[in-house]
């Protein structure tokens, strides 16, 4: 590869070449911060939709009451700060924060906390969704047979719900693969800010991102085929075996 | 006269402004096969969720063996493993299999070892003639095997009393006899029931007490002998002469 390339196309593959230890580097770290970003917010996504739907119940414990409603409270305020402002602010505000607070915090490990609490703002409400889809009938029918309203949660509800959520919950992920690009501002090397930097030595910024979004098109590809993988592993069988063990002509 | 199991006093429940139980007395002793009949908004319902816990009653009291049932949680959920209930909609766990839903209750509330939750299962749903579905998931089953194995399901439980809300109510008619001989069968082996349905030959031939409900109120209790053939109030003779009229 010692001509200079004459086109955009031959370009593009110049700087893919060139640079393919940033790009590399670039991709396991937006896969880094948006997977672990991602799950973990998952996570409270689910910790916080079951505070919100959860009831006080009269009788209970004064202190368990005011816990509940002091949580429910936080958790409120929590999605609606983050649903309202855009993730590039609360990276700013984040990042900057906490180093003004003398908080030591490095780039990557703000950008996780940041997508972590995004998607966990996002989740929350889309767990309450796919708690509300799921009918009253299922959670009666568990309680009645004397279940801890805990536990009808943690066993009935919560993973039919689960399986209800999965396309939303594939739309996140994909949504925070490439919202991680904005991550840049508070100066994570991800894929953006590498494509940024290899355009610039030879100017050609148009033919840089266009390998990154193409780094992002397959990464994009290969997740939802895992989520599609998942939701078919997951959904109702059609068939099923009889047990001819216990067929009435046979005893 | 037996044991008595369970007794309320004085229940009554509003939703809003709406009254839908008032000044409920009964109580259901051991043996019983207690049906309850009435026109639908009469409260039988609300009755019997009430009876279970699945609504709070606006005011009166719940009695167990004697002693007033609590509102805490743990206390609820005791009781409620002892007083199972069968629903008209089947309310069975729909991402697992008939055994898995069979087994679920046992093993989570009463702590049984796998090997005891499986017999029990199994013991119970040929009883009502499901075993051989044990993989299957219930969206795979019609109606009446969905509630036959909603009924094995309340019996792995072991309650000392069974709660039916209409359980042949949305069933195909063909379905219902499957049901009704499930449950004259367990009305055989003395189980205590508590029934809500519309399926008066069923009251008749099977129980040993009937509530007439209405307006939220019982206004009848009496033998079937007596209520079907000479009922006092006449909003009961008003309801049977449509039974029989049509």
């Amino acid at each position: 590869m010692t001509d200079t390339p004459t086109n955009s196309l031959e370009w593009v593959w110049f700087i893919a070449q060139k640079y393919s230890d940033l790009f590399i580097r670039g991709t396991l770290l937006t896969l880094a911060v948006s997977v672990t970003g991602t799950i973990a917010g998952f996570l409270l996504g689910y910790i916080v939709g079951i505070v919100q739907d959860t009831k006080i119940n009269k009788e209970d414990y004064f202190f368990k009451r005011a816990m509940l409603r002091f949580f429910k409270v936080l958790s409120a305020v929590y999605v609606e700060l983050f649903r309202g402002t855009p993730m590039i602010v609360q990276a700013m505000i984040v990042f900057y924060g906490l180093r003004q607070a003398g908080l030591e915090i490095d780039p990557i490990s703000a950008g996780i906390l940041v997508t972590l609490l995004n998607t966990g703002a996002y989740m929350a409400e889309t767990v309450r969704g796919g708690i509300n889809s799921i009918d009253a009938g299922q959670r009666e029918g568990a309680l009645a047979l004397g279940m801890s309203p805990f536990s009808v949660m943690l066993g009935i509800v919560l993973p039919q719900a689960f399986r209800n959520i999965i396309p939303e919950m594939a739309n996140t992920f994909l949504t925070n693969l490439k919202m991680t690009s904005v991550l840049n501002v508070i100066g994570v090397q991800e894929l953006f800010l590498q494509a940024k930097t290899a355009g610039g030595t030879y100017y050609k910024y148009l033919e840089s991102y266009l390998v990154i979004a193409l780094i992002y098109l397959v990464l994009c590809f290969v997740f939802s085929r895992v989520f599609a993988l998942i939701e078919k592993k997951l959904a109702a069988r059609k068939d099923y075996v009889l047990a001819v063990e216990y067929m009435e002509n046979t005893q | 006269m037996s044991e008595e199991i369970i007794r309320v006093e004085e229940l009554g429940k509003t939703f809003g402004e709406h009254q839908v139980l008032r000044k409920i007395d009964f109580s259901v002793a051991k043996g019983d096969v207690i049906c309850i009949l009435g026109s639908s908004g009469s409260g039988k319902s609300t009755l019997l969720r009430c009876i279970n816990q699945l609504e709070t009653q606006s005011c009166g009291k719940i009695f167990f063996h004697g002693s007033e049932l609590g509102r805490r949680q743990r206390e609820i959920n005791e009781y409620r493993s002892k007083v199972g209930m069968v629903f008209q909609s089947f309310n069975l766990f729909n991402n697992m299999t008939v055994l898995k839903n069979c087994m679920k209750g046992t093993r989570k509330v009463l702590k049984l070892s796998k090997q005891e939750a499986f017999d029990r299962a199994i013991t119970n749903l040929k009883a009502v003639g499901m075993a051989p579905f044990i993989n299957a998931y219930p969206s795979q089953l019609s109606g009446g095997q969905k509630q036959r194995v909603a009924i094995a399901r309340g019996l792995c439980m072991e309650p000392e009393v069974l709660l039916f809300d209409e359980p042949t109510s949305a069933l195909d008619p063909e379905m219902v006899g499957d049901v009704l001989s499930v449950m004259k069968d367990l009305a055989k082996k003395d189980l205590t029931m508590l029934i809500v349905t519309h399926e008066m030959d069923f009251a008749k031939e099977v129980s040993n007490r009937v509530l007439f409900m209405d307006k939220g109120y019982i206004v009848e209790d009496a033998p079937p002998q007596k209520f079907f053939t000479a009922p006092e109030h006449p909003r009961a003779k008003e309801f049977l002469s449509r039974f029989i009229a049509g």
